[in-house]
């Protein structure tokens, strides 16, 4: 039997995605978790009258902070098991991805184990976001 | 290819489940409700897993460790580190075996030569949901997401008992599937990936044993899931012109509750054994074909985009009552 013939069967036997609910979800979670961060760099900037650049800043680590430690305390799984990629997309999918690997290889002692698998996952985001960060500064200097 | 065996019969069995998240409502011989089981990490503890179970095994045969010939274990980690690692403990000649999810038939193909032979074997598997998860998916902690063709690996570990000596459980025929790849690559649909093993190696077998499906009480697939165990059936019937025959998998039994809804049912290789032995062989069936399949991807396989090769191993039982 051809592949195509194929997936036709397994087409017609497996269950649909419900691939609308899931966007509209992502993109609820999502864009209250972005109005939230909004509302906290307004109160830094009205409150201890930062720039905005630091505000960012401090949501960043805020963000990042609270997402890894609920990743270790087992909980972030099942928040992004509801929120989907409402919660991966953003910085606290990164921070949790890193928990996790960091998590998954403790056992194997802090060089060998945590430093070198807790990138595993989040590596790639790192590589390329440096590289496409470099040539961003260098297109900028180049045009300006 | 198809071996008839003389004389191989299973005699004894011991149960053991670990922690599942989805509930598991099977009568078993022991139950360890932690994933470490007092070790410090979780792959020794599916390691542990698997002494218990040979030691209950031979304590509920009152057998010594030199009164088996030969121990053939397997499982899904790498390098087979709980089989290894559990076999160490044991003064018993040991087999390893890596075939996924068919790891229990294609034992009970090689232990049954050995019984053949006038030996005493013990086939021993075993199965850890962490473990799975960090090997073949993302961290255990990344809550990635799934879908729902998704199945949920069943921890634990089983023992069997195969001697030459009659009991009423009689290992038949045992067929060797052939690797079999249709070019379907989607890791989460492994029912899927495994159905055409699954229907080329019964196909075979009806052939080689000159029967018809219909020879047998009951078709127990492995772990293809409610979804997969419906195309391999649509597949039989496309592709060999098998109609009739009744199937169940014994992986959406294990998670009656829970499969079709959140999850197509259960993996790994456990999943036929423990409910073989724990439900089917209770009940009124007297010819049962066991169905293991293994889909045989890892990480490099999905990461080089290659398709998915998918084994299975066929063992026909007769009960004799």
């Amino acid at each position: 039997m051809k592949l195509k013939e194929y997936k036709k069967i397994v087409d017609k036997n497996s269950p649909k995605e419900d691939k609308i609910k899931n966007v509209l979800i992502s993109f609820v979670v999502g864009g209250s978790l972005g109005a939230l961060g909004e509302l906290f760099v307004k109160f830094l900037e009205a409150k201890f009258y930062m720039p905005p650049s630091e505000c960012y800043m401090y949501l960043m680590i805020l963000l990042v902070v609270i997402s890894s430690i609920l990743t270790g305390l087992g909980i972030f799984d099942n928040i992004v098991t509801f929120g989907k990629c409402g919660f991966i997309i953003p910085t606290t999918g990164f921070a949790h991805s890193m928990t996790s690997a960091a998590m998954d290889n403790n056992k194997e002692g802090f060089i060998k184990g945590i430093g070198s698998n807790i990138f595993k996952l989040t590596g790639s985001i790192i590589l390329f976001g440096l590289v496409s960060a470099f040539f961003l500064a260098l297109l900028k200097g180049v045009i300006m | 290819m198809t071996i008839k065996f003389e004389s191989s019969y299973i005699k004894n069995n011991y149960t053991l489940l670990g922690r599942n998240e989805y509930d598991i409502s099977l009568k078993v011989d022991k139950i360890i409700r932690d994933y470490y089981n007092n070790k410090k990490s979780i792959e020794e503890g599916e390691s542990s897993y698997q002494i218990e179970t040979i030691k209950g095994l031979l304590r509920k045969e009152k057998l010594k460790e030199t009164d088996i010939d030969a121990l053939i274990s397997g499982d899904l980690q790498n390098q087979l580190f709980a089989s290894t690692f559990a076999s160490r403990d044991f003064e018993i000649p040991t087999l390893g075996i890596y075939s996924a999810c068919s790891t229990f038939t294609e034992g009970l193909i090689i232990g049954s030569l050995l019984t053949d032979l006038n030996n005493k074997v013990v086939i021993t598997t075993s199965a850890h949901n962490l473990v799975s998860e960090k090997q073949f998916r993302f961290p255990i902690e990344y809550g990635s997401l799934r879908k729902k063709v998704n199945t949920f690996t069943v921890t634990g570990s089983i023992s069997a008992l195969l001697t030459s000596e009659k009991t009423n459980i009689k290992v038949e025929y045992g067929t060797i599937g052939k690797m079999t790849d249709i070019g379907y690559s989607d890791v989460n649909n492994m029912g899927a990936c495994m159905a055409p093993a699954a229907a080329r190696t019964i196909y075979e077998h009806l052939k080689d044993t000159n029967r018809s499906i219909d020879y047998y009480d009951l078709i127990l697939t492995g772990d293809l899931g409610v979804y997969g165990l419906e195309i391999l059936k649509d597949y039989l019937k496309k592709e060999y012109k098998i109609t009739n025959g009744i199937f169940k998998d014994a992986s959406s039994i294990l998670y009656e509750q829970n499969s079709g809804k959140e999850i197509a049912g259960g993996s790994g290789p456990i999943c036929l054994p423990l409910t073989l032995f724990s439900k089917i062989l209770k009940e009124n069936y007297k010819k049962i074909l066991l169905v293991g399949t293994g889909s045989m991807h890892s990480k490099l396989s999905s990461n080089i985009n290659e398709t998915i090769p998918a084994i299975s191993h066929v063992v026909s039982l007769e009960v004799i009552k």
